[in-house]
């Protein structure tokens, strides 16, 4: 086909050309393949962005047992701004899992020879410029991903759509779902940039060696900021402080800072009940009314003890009296709340 | 006395009421307080051992859980065989067909201290079972803990401190979670020997004196034989040594302190077999050795500055000798890892630098529940006031600091932030966070009450600067305003008191109900509100030792492994210990397969029966189905035929008729659920009505092909099924 073997420039005349092609008549297996090769190339992670008229290019048009299968990725721009779905993260997911993919398969694809079965590519389609193809695929809801496998004939009941659980644990999960319904094996692991490439390590190395005997210097002289007490004074408190509103907690379970509440959309729920989970602004509510009475204390024999006006003395002496008297029992109410224990005295028998 | 020093000719502090001891005014003031301190010391050490009685006046004199059952097994066979025999104990009853060797692969310091108390008990003609002191050693440790937190206390701040500390950390429920009597395990001697190495350390570093490091040396041994928790003492101290160097804090007693300790520490602890050679090897243990060397350097320096009087040729000296130190440390530490002689962290440790690393990689780690991180609600649950009290302690803390108060601080603030990682390492903050609180209830009464009592001006002079320069300034200002001033400090004082009042109420509720379950008896409300106990458990162990041949081995998951050895006396494929984990996840394979090929697994392993918990008739929910997923997943991560969305329908993990078919036929759920279709659990709701999970389960007619059930408890809480021999043998 003329269309196929002409070097391509812009998608844009791709996207021409195609129109063209698919009009003419059906282009054969091989040049399909051979394009989406070159719209593979043209992406940096190597995820083919398709619409309508490509979606019915490479698998309405083409006929059923293709030499290729396509995993589709279901995004919608007007969506990603929803923080409890994470398109864009499960988008740069699956881009890694894109390029992991070709950078193990790079030498299949070298050679050439390869079965048609191994020939998997990556694309995208996005909600807002292919309406149509999520119909034809009867996709309702995000965030959803499908395998289309070679033999698919109906779009809607032969292709495989992603679980949520293999959503769940980002490329990886997405990686064992290709190898389980795709039979293709991912070859390796997931390849993620590291966070400090090792150009930016050995700067920071060098950097640090220079200017060690400087610091050195400076902390035998003792008058660097670590001889400064307030200073660690302030980690201290940030470090308690980080523990005990379960900053850790929300880290490691990716949790959110608050839920919308289902029942009513416009509202959100801050506080979670049931012991043993907590949301983020929780957290940060009650390790502030943690340190509040500490901080009270700290304020009154240091800032209040140096002023002047007596009557002032005790107006803010009384005010931080009940300020802490107010977070003690805030705590103590919450606690009960969320743990849904009821703490209480035992007397003895006779006092009843 | 920090407090006798410092307020001379004083009156008793506030923990009693000048009344009742008039009659000993004959005694000095000195006497009286001393009387009245050792007094109230008693009785916080009684009732720290008394509060943790409560399970055994509910339930009986009894072991919990899971692991201190092989404590007790092990405990049995040190005081039956001796120490060598223990010491070179070769068990062949566990982790079928491996095999463990005990004595090189636990830590033993538990084990021969309850030996010993065994020991001196019958020397003195008390003839009791050790299961009696088993059950009994924790509380004994942790009333011997309030005496050093009392002494820590002491020594890091004055008596009065020390004196709330020892009566705080008696009822702290963060403590009392693992030393409540019956919790026969490591941690229950081993948060006394952490406090008390620390106790020494402290001390050795403010005297300089051989005598207290070589103390705390032994402290640290003793700490290494009991808990692998040491491994915090030993990254703990190391940094603290480097902070006190970086903010020009050395000292010739830091140099004795530190290098003595850690020398003989070191040697001490190399005698342990479980420990060996890790002083020198692990990663985790390289810090103490470089704050050694650093140590070393800094002496030396210190020696030569002694030397040299030109001071612009001793900077220019010290550049280049401290920049060649840490090029050189850091070029053989890279040497060591890349050679191997130096291990890299194990997975454990590194998950509490990086909490994110077990979740992704070792779900091993990750499935216990007591390594889940923590959420504020634990933190209030575990600590109450104590936690409003730490931010003011820290406040204090810095307000005068030492040596001993940096010591503190550090301790509170690495210890938060591990207790904010994992549940259970609350525990190791519990003593500091006591401490630190105790310094702050302490200050403050002690300026309240100074405030009440003397109204005479020129005695409160003295006092207020006799307490340093903490809060002189307040007072002397507060002075001025004596009209309310007396009326404020008694507010504030019956505030502190209420709030105080309300911590005790808290601890003692919420060790009575919350930790003192043995949870191998479970106690629930019956529905006219009586107790209800399941002895299921023991009835299920019993029945396998006198039921079954001796032979006989048993597979169940991991969590009942030293369960059944120790109570049952029958072998077991897999137990608590975890060290290997290809074994365990072969049970998960077998547990997670179809029958037919759970059996092939079951005949290579030689299985004979088969336990699982079920709490679908009673509602008991940590029972193996709910676990199961956990035997999927490590199943899954050794044997990759295993796969956790099989038993999954769209994420969801489910048991009734919209359950995944895997899920529906494979072993675990058709050992739980065999006959159960059968059975009316509740109510007004059909038959095989699963009670934990409030669902009707998906599959009620289960055949066995390959097992038979031998035997189910009475509230079927333990299913035990014995392994069919292979068919058309002869």
């Amino acid at each position: 086909m003329a269309a196929s073997q002409m070097p391509m420039a812009t998608s844009l005349l791709i996207l021409l050309l195609v129109m063209l092609g698919g009009a003419a008549s059906s282009p054969s297996g091989e040049d399909l393949v051979a394009e989406l090769e070159t719209l593979r190339s043209q992406s940096p992670s190597g995820v083919i962005h398709l619409d309508d008229r490509l979606v019915s290019r490479f698998l309405t048009s083409a006929a059923a047992p293709r030499p290729y299968s396509l995993l589709i990725f279901f995004d919608a721009a007007q969506l990603r701004s929803k923080p409890e779905l994470h398109l864009p993260h499960l988008h740069s997911e699956f881009a890694l899992l894109s390029a992991s993919f070709a950078a193990h398969h790079h030498k299949d694809d070298a050679s050439s020879s390869s079965s048609s079965t191994h020939r998997l590519f990556f694309c995208d389609v996005e909600f807002g410029e292919s309406q149509h193809s999520f119909a034809l695929f009867g996709v309702s809801s995000l965030p959803h991903a499908r395998l289309v496998p070679a033999s698919a004939r109906s779009l809607r009941d032969d292709s495989i759509p992603m679980d949520q659980s293999d959503f769940s644990r980002g490329a990886e999960s997405m990686a064992d779902f290709v190898e389980a319904k795709a039979k293709i094996p991912l070859g390796g692991p997931i390849l993620r940039p590291p966070p400090i490439s090792p150009r930016q390590a050995l700067f920071l190395l060098a950097a640090l060696l220079i200017s060690a005997p400087f610091l050195i210097r400076r902390v035998l002289a003792g008058d660097t900021l670590i001889h400064d007490r307030r200073l660690w004074m302030a980690l201290a408190l940030f470090v308690y402080f980080f523990g005990v509103s379960g900053t850790m907690h929300n880290i490691i379970r990716n949790m959110p800072m608050f839920l919308p509440d289902r029942s009513n959309p416009d509202r959100l729920i801050f506080f979670f009940q049931g012991s043993g989970m907590q949301l983020g602004a929780e957290g940060f509510a009650v390790g502030f009314l943690y340190m509040v009475v500490g901080l009270v204390l700290a304020f009154a024999t240091h800032a209040l003890a140096g002023w002047k006006s007596v009557s002032a003395q005790r107006g803010f002496m009384l005010v931080g009296m009940l300020v802490a008297y107010w977070a003690v029992s805030k705590v103590i109410y919450l606690d009960n709340w969320k743990t849904g224990y009821s703490i209480h005295a035992f007397w003895p028998n006779s006092w009843r | 006395m920090g407090a006798k020093a410092e307020n001379g000719p004083k009156p008793p502090p506030p923990l009693s009421s000048p009344p009742p001891f008039k009659a000993l005014v004959k005694l000095k003031t000195k006497q009286q307080e001393l009387l009245i301190r050792a007094a109230a010391l008693a009785l916080i050490y009684v009732l720290a051992f008394a509060i943790r009685l409560f399970s055994v006046l509910r339930y009986e004199s009894m072991i919990h859980e899971f692991d201190p059952y092989f404590n007790y097994r092990t405990t049995l066979f040190l005081t039956r065989n001796g120490f060598y025999e223990f010491w070179n104990w070769f068990d062949s009853e566990s982790w079928y067909p491996l095999g463990r060797i005990i004595g090189g692969t636990l830590y033993p310091g538990l084990m021969v201290t309850a030996a010993l108390i065994y020991r001196a008990l019958r020397f003195l003609t008390f003839a009791i079972h050790i299961r009696e002191v088993c059950v009994l050693t924790a509380p004994f440790f942790a009333s011997n803990t309030t005496l050093v937190a009392y002494f820590f206390g002491k020594e890091i701040w004055d008596a009065g401190a020390g004196l709330v500390a020892a009566a705080l950390i008696a009822i702290c429920p963060g403590y009392i979670s693992r030393s409540v009597a019956g919790s026969y395990d490591n941690e229950g001697v081993a948060i006394f020997a952490l406090l008390f190495t620390f106790y020494l350390f402290v001390k050795a570093v403010n005297t300089g004196s051989l005598a207290w490091s070589l103390a705390s040396a032994f402290g640290y041994f003793y700490m290494v034989s009991a808990w692998g928790g040491y491994v915090f003492i030993i990254n703990l101290i190391p940094l603290y040594v480097l902070v006190l160097l970086v903010t020009g804090r050395y000292s010739m007693r830091l140099y004795v302190a530190y290098n003595c300790m850690y020398v003989l520490g070191m040697l001490l602890a190399m005698q342990i077999r479980f420990v060996g050679f890790q002083h020198v090897q692990s990663g985790e243990h390289m810090a103490a050795m470089g704050v050694f060397f650093l140590m070393q350097v800094f002496y030396f320096l210190y020696w030569v500055k002694d030397m040299l009087n030109d001071t612009k040729l001793f900077q220019s000296f010290l550049q280049i000798t401290l920049t060649c130190a840490i090029g050189v440390g850091t070029l053989a530490l890279g040497i060591g890892m890349a050679s191997g002689y130096i291990s890299p962290w194990t997975g454990r440790f590194y998950s509490l630098l990086d909490p994110t690393y077990a979740k992704d990689h070792i779900p091993i780690i990750a499935s216990v529940s007591e390594h889940q991180p923590t959420a504020w609600s634990s933190f209030m649950f575990d600590f109450h006031i104590l936690l409003i009290l730490f931010p003011a302690g820290l406040y204090f803390c810095f307000k005068r600091l030492s040596d001993a108060t940096i010591f503190i601080v550090m301790y509170g603030l690495t210890s938060m932030y591990f207790a904010s990682v994992m549940v259970r390492l609350i525990l190791v903050a519990a003593p500091a966070v006591c401490l630190i609180s105790a310094i702050a209830i302490s200050a403050t009464i002690k300026n309240l009450t100074t405030l009440i009592r003397k109204k005479s001006k020129a005695a409160l002079t003295v006092s207020s600067k006799a307490t340093s320069n903490l809060k002189a300034s307040a007072k002397a200002l507060l002075d001025q305003s004596l009209p309310f001033q007396e009326n404020g400090a008694i507010a504030l004082l019956v505030g502190a008191f209420y709030l105080l009042s309300r911590y005790a109420i808290h601890c003692t509720w919420v060790t009575s109900e919350a930790y003192s379950s043995p949870s191998i008896v479970l106690a629930a409300r019956g529905a006219h509100g009586g107790r209800v106990i399941f002895d299921d458990y023991r009835e299920a162990y019993y029945w396998l030792r006198q039921n079954t041949p001796p032979d006989a081995k048993v597979m169940s998951w991991w969590d009942y492994g030293y369960q059944i050895t120790a109570m049952g006396n029958r072998t077991v494929i897999v137990d608590n210990n975890t060290w290997n984990n290809t074994h365990i996840a072969t049970v998960g394979r077998a547990m997670s397969s179809y029958e037919h090929e759970a059996y092939e697994i079951m005949q290579s392993l030689d299985v004979d029966y088969v336990l699982v918990v079920f709490g679908g008739l009673t509602g008991y929910s940590s029972d193996d189905i709910n676990k199961f997923l956990w035997m999927v997943r490590i199943g899954g991560g050794v044997f990759p035929v295993i796969k956790e969305p099989d038993y999954l329908v769209n994420g969801e993990y489910r048991v009734d008729k919209g359950a995944a078919p895997k899920m529906l036929n494979c072993l675990m759920y058709k050992l739980s659920y065999y006959r159960f279709g059968e059975v009316t659990t509740e109510y007004g709701k059909p038959a095989g009505y699963d009670r934990a999970r409030g669902v009707e389960i998906g599959n009620k007619d289960i055949k066995l092909e390959y097992l038979e059930e031998a035997f189910t408890t009475s509230n079927w809480i333990i299913r035990i099924y014995k392994v069919k021999p292979p068919k058309n043998r002869w």
